[in-house]
């Protein structure tokens, strides 16, 4: 038979695990009640990603951009939406380079990747210097897409190697 | 509706696809597969076949065809049928058609109907949760989604048009590739199912081993539920795309037939299982090779510590799974060198004693958190502490050795990150939980054993089908 210290700690195991399992319930109510409305809605699978601005976007971009054509993406790697849309926009080759990078860089990467587009993820912050001086380039064109981003379609052929800065 | 019960079809026909595979290398690598129970088999061989078919995904790739579902499943199912066709694939097939037709009743009472209902439960809200809402976790649409849909637009394992640590092994990304051509279309809410299914596999293969560890029923079902539903990560993972579930599973397979090996309790051919699971820990993760060597290294020093009859024959043993780690890694790393694939290296510098410091204090938070794994780790440490002198005197030091090991390569492997000062405690925390779920379900064996320890009574009552070959250190 169990010694009595034994039998105690099990109890008492138990017990936390009891409470435990009360929390668990608690803390995953949030999401079962968000599951509970879709399924009584039906807007579950694929329709859950149509309230999604960042998905409808990548959506009107994916028919812009061929699948074997390469885009510049214009973001910070911690924002995480890099990631969605690279997810998205899937095969199309992705070169993710950050707002704050100078006109050589940015110039440099669209030529050497032979980028066809070039995409600023938010149009509300101020486009960095490298993005201003591709625009004042001529070689990229901006594309009337409705997004909360900026497109521009890019002729990667008109950046020569050379100083920018 | 009809489209939604059509995709729903053709993804369990894929899963059993998978399962069907696993069967015919059972039959073929078993001795005597019924010496095995039917959930066993099933568990096992569902792991089996996912390692076995992504392999030859690799291999396709290598020989430069195209992906397409015949030439997936072709020759895969065929090999499988082939084996179950032998006369004994047949008696195991045969034997499993019976438990299918007739299946005996659970007979579950009290406390067991508790259990069964919370997992039930748990299940029913993880299979919604997965399959009703889109992939949307950051490492699923960042790494193994994303893999996974560019090798099913592409046909074959094209890593040029991404970025997306290429040197990772691929089983989930090809797994769920296949499960694309499965559906017929890139539909990653109904392919996440894949996770929740792996969760109960996982549960499953933990019940099982605890049942083989001498525990009855109703303390298997608990250990089981207690894994299950403590904390938030294992939860969290059944519908998360991420890696760490499966290869967690595959770790608690190695693990566990492993130790049933050691303890003499393993029906014959468990090593071999164990070496396609150690394969599987392998080309899941990227941890996996080194937590697929600590299985082994463990062992080695268990077999050298207790000095069993047969030592130098057992040692010589090991070196199937041995075999079985080089199945996993060598494929994929050659592949890498000729590709030409950049491996990401760590540069290792220096050792950092405020990193250890750091780590060590948030492994222990999150060993005693109850938001993390609840009260399981706890537990097992009561559990070492009711088997007492047992733990140094028994296989059951495999276990320690192994857990121990890892817990303290995990703290070594943070003090030597090249991770800035301020990125520091955000690399704790988005990795350590992970790192620790790998190594949970093996922490779970040890609680089953603690659990044994406790009730010795049950160990007359437990079902053991198996006659043990030579234990190590017979009970006392």
């Amino acid at each position: 038979m169990l010694s009595n210290w034994k039998l105690h700690l099990t109890r008492i195991l138990l017990a936390l695990w009891g409470l435990q399992l009360i929390w668990l319930a608690w803390h995953f109510a949030p999401e079962a009640r968000d599951l509970a409305r879709r399924i009584g809605l039906g807007e579950v699978g694929a329709a859950v990603r149509q309230e999604d601005p960042l998905y409808l976007w990548s959506a009107s971009l994916s028919a812009v951009i061929p699948p074997d054509a390469a885009y510049v993406f214009v973001d910070n790697y911690e924002s995480g939406k890099e990631i969605e849309v690279r997810y998205y926009l899937a095969p199309r080759r992705h070169i993710l380079v950050s707002p704050e990078s100078p006109a050589a860089f940015l110039f440099h990467t669209l030529h050497e990747e032979q980028a066809a587009y070039l995409i600023v993820r938010d149009q509300q912050k101020p486009p960095g210097p490298g993005v201003q001086a591709a625009v004042r380039s001529q070689a990229v064109q901006p594309l009337k897409i409705q997004g909360p981003g900026r497109v521009y379609r890019v002729d990667h052929l008109r950046f020569h190697w050379g100083f920018y800065d | 509706m009809i489209e939604a019960a059509l995709s729903l079809l053709r993804l369990l026909g894929g899963l059993a696809a998978l399962c069907f595979l696993g069967s015919g290398l059972l039959a073929a690598l078993l001795p005597q597969p019924r010496e095995f129970r039917v959930l066993e088999r099933l568990v096992l061989s569902f792991g089996i076949g996912a390692v076995l078919l992504t392999l030859w995904m690799l291999a396709l790739t290598w020989r430069g065809l195209p992906f397409g579902l015949g030439l997936i499943l072709g020759p895969s199912l065929g090999l499988a049928a082939a084996l179950l066709l032998t006369p004994r694939g047949r008696r195991a097939l045969s034997g499993d058609l019976r438990a299918l037709a007739w299946p005996r009743r659970p007979g579950l009472q009290g406390w067991d109907w508790l259990f069964a209902g919370l997992l039930a439960t748990l299940f029913l809200y993880a299979f919604l949760r997965a399959t009703l809402y889109p992939m949307w976790a950051w490492d699923a649409i960042a790494t193994w989604g994303c893999k996974a849909k560019v090798f099913y637009i592409s046909h074959g394992l094209d890593l040029t048009c991404i970025d997306a640590h290429n040197y990772y092994p691929n089983l989930v990304p090809l797994l769920l590739s296949y499960l694309y051509y499965c559906l017929g279309q890139v539909n990653d809410h109904l392919a996440q199912g894949l996770f929740p299914l792996w969760g109960a596999l996982l549960l499953g293969l933990l019940y099982s081993l605890a049942r083989r560890l001498g525990l009855s029923r109703r303390l298997a079902l608990g250990l089981t539920a207690f894994l299950a539903l403590n904390g938030t990560v294992f939860v969290v993972h059944l519908y998360i795309a991420y890696a760490d579930l499966p290869l967690a599973y595959f770790t608690l397979g190695a693990t566990g037939l492993v130790y049933l090996w050691l303890a003499g309790q393993a029906p014959r051919g468990s090593l071999s299982l164990a070496a396609l699971f150690l394969a599987g820990m392998a080309w899941c993760k990227y941890e996996g090779p080194p937590l697929a060597a600590t299985v082994i290294l463990a062992a080695v020093l268990t077999l050298a510590w207790l000095r069993p009859p047969g030592t130098w024959r057992r040692l010589f043993s090991l070196s199937l799974p041995l075999a079985g780690l080089a199945l996993g890694y060598l494929p994929w790393r050659l592949f890498i060198s000729q590709q030409y694939l950049q491996v990401g290296a760590d540069h290792i510098r220096n050792f950092y004693p405020q990193q250890l410091a750091q780590a060590s204090v948030y492994l222990a938070t999150v060993l005693i958190q109850p938001y993390f794994f609840g009260f399981l780790w706890p537990a097992a440490l009561l559990a070492a502490i009711a088997l007492g002198r047992r733990l140094w005197t028994s296989p059951a030091l495999f276990l320690l050795l192994f857990l121990g090991g890892n817990l303290l390569a995990i703290l070594l492997a943070y003090a030597v990150a090249p991770t800035s000062a301020a990125e520091f405690p955000s690399y704790l925390k988005a990795s350590m939980d992970r790192l620790l779920l790998h190594l949970t379900p093996s922490a779970a064996l040890l609680v089953g054993l603690g659990l044994k320890e406790l009730w010795p009574s049950t160990q007359r009552a437990a079902v053991n089908q198996v006659k043990p070959s030579r234990m190590l250190h017979p009970s006392p």
